[in-house]
């Protein structure tokens, strides 16, 4: 007799199709995290991994997208230590170049717009909490309470990363030497 | 109300109510250096998105389908961490080749093993267009019934809607000395997988998945009691890997409202 615990009873509580649909803009938020399409491919793996671990505390009916963010987002800051991130810090301090381990490929031809590969190195040039408020706001359009549950914190920061990043944006798009407007 | 900076962000994110949205318009309307500020958020975003939008168009790797599907969890199964490592090996099939029905019914009595069966059983049916099944999945109460008096034990259909794998229908199949069930699914490509189910005397302690190529058919197969399922397709291993795991929650699930409910 095969003894099978409540987890083989309740065998599937994560709707497939549903995960499956939110894995493209998954590996997209891994990417603007890690900075990098190998380990990128690597955290969506352990997310989804932990998400299946998980699946009881996922609310059936609530958004499984935000809810895969949450964990994407404490799986990474777990496997990053606290030295790393402030070493990613230090070196936008040095206001040159790109921010350590940023190596998203800037696909020149598949885009002739330079603003867009330069968007893309600036993001990469962003402290990375503000970087991923930015994101979550932007391109994922998610709410602001929705971005403040994702991160875990409170909506006040979520505020005032956002309108960091978006100053940090602002400036580094005016002073962005090929973006420069030439009279 | 004053115009806070949470609010121009908010409003540059179409994240105000309707109401506020629109005495936000009314404000910009005479404050142009707000009204910059937000056009130049809003082509922020419209970049960022242009920038990172085509990441969405790419191919997904394998790897990932198969944890999406669950292939690398419920590690908390008492047994599954010996199912992964013995899935792990795969077990490669001699390849003695597809003999064809005729041959594999002149070898009765010459052993055969249990994926191996379920591999041909597949192959046979699988590639027939017209009559893979006997009963239909429209008649799939009547199937189940029938199948499981003439294997003698209550039988269940696995739902496979959710992995894209409907129900075709299934039949009776040749067993060892009694015989064997077939459920076969097929999804939109018209790929099909079938689950064989057989009964033998030998009860086994073992629950392992195993896994088994057979002229190119993929088996993951497992013994339960006395009973051996297979589940056996043209797919990769992963995929198959996914969907055996979906079939024996299912099953053990069934099992345990069998074993609920009181015998008649």
């Amino acid at each position: 007799m095969i003894r099978f615990t409540e987890d083989a009873v309740l065998p599937e509580t994560l709707p497939h199709p549903d995960l499956v649909a939110a894995l493209p803009r998954l590996r997209r938020y891994a990417r603007v995290l890690t900075g990098d399409m190998h380990r990128a491919d690597d955290l969506v793996q352990d997310t989804l991994a932990r998400a299946w671990e998980k699946r009881r505390l996922w609310q059936a009916g609530s958004d499984l997208r935000a809810w895969l963010f949450t964990i994407m987002h404490n799986v990474h800051v777990n496997q990053f230590s606290m030295r790393q991130r402030e070493y990613a810090h230090a070196s936008l301090d040095a206001e040159d170049g790109a921010a350590a381990g940023w190596e998203i490929a800037v696909r020149a031809t598949q885009s002739d717009r330079v603003e867009l590969s330069e968007v893309l190195a600036q993001i990469g040039r962003l402290p990375p909490e503000q970087r991923e408020v930015l994101i979550l706001a932007a391109v994922e359009e998610l709410r602001y309470e929705e971005i403040s549950a994702v991160l875990g914190v409170p909506i006040g920061t979520v505020m005032s990363r956002l309108s960091r990043a978006r100053e940090k944006l602002r400036r580094m798009t005016t002073e962005a030497p090929t973006l420069k407007v030439v009279r | 109300m004053p115009l806070s900076d949470d609010e121009l962000h908010a409003y540059a994110d179409n994240q105000l109510s309707r109401e506020r949205a629109s005495e936000v318009a009314q404000t910009l309307a005479h404050e142009s250096a707000l009204a910059t500020r937000v056009d130049e958020i809003r082509r922020h975003n419209a970049l960022l998105r242009e920038a990172l939008d085509p990441w969405l168009d790419e191919p997904l790797p394998r790897e990932l389908l198969a944890a999406a599907a669950g292939s690398a969890a419920r590690p908390r199964l008492r047994w599954l961490p010996t199912a992964l490592a013995v899935a792990a090996s795969v077990v490669l099939g001699i390849g003695i080749g597809w003999f064809g029905r005729s041959e594999m019914l002149e070898l009765a009595g010459t052993p055969v093993t249990f994926q191996r069966q379920a591999a041909l059983t597949h192959a046979l049916y699988a590639a027939d267009a017209n009559r893979p099944v006997e009963i239909w999945a429209n008649e799939e109460e009547r199937l189940v019934r029938w199948l499981s008096k003439r294997l003698n034990f209550p039988l269940h259909a696995p739902n496979l809607n959710g992995l894209g794998f409907a129900l075709v229908g299934g039949r009776l199949v040749a067993g060892n000395e009694k015989p064997g069930a077939l459920f076969m699914y097929e999804n939109a490509d018209r790929q099909r997988i079938s689950l064989f189910v057989r009964k033998d005397g030998e009860p086994s302690r073992e629950t392992a998945f195993r896994y088994a190529t057979e002229d190119g058919v993929g088996v993951f197969y497992w013994i339960d009691e006395d009973c051996g399922y297979a589940l056996s397709g043209h797919l990769d291993r992963g995929q198959l890997l996914g969907i055996a795991r979906v079939v024996y929650g299912q099953l053990a699930a069934a099992e345990a409202a069998d074993a609920a409910t009181p015998k008649r």
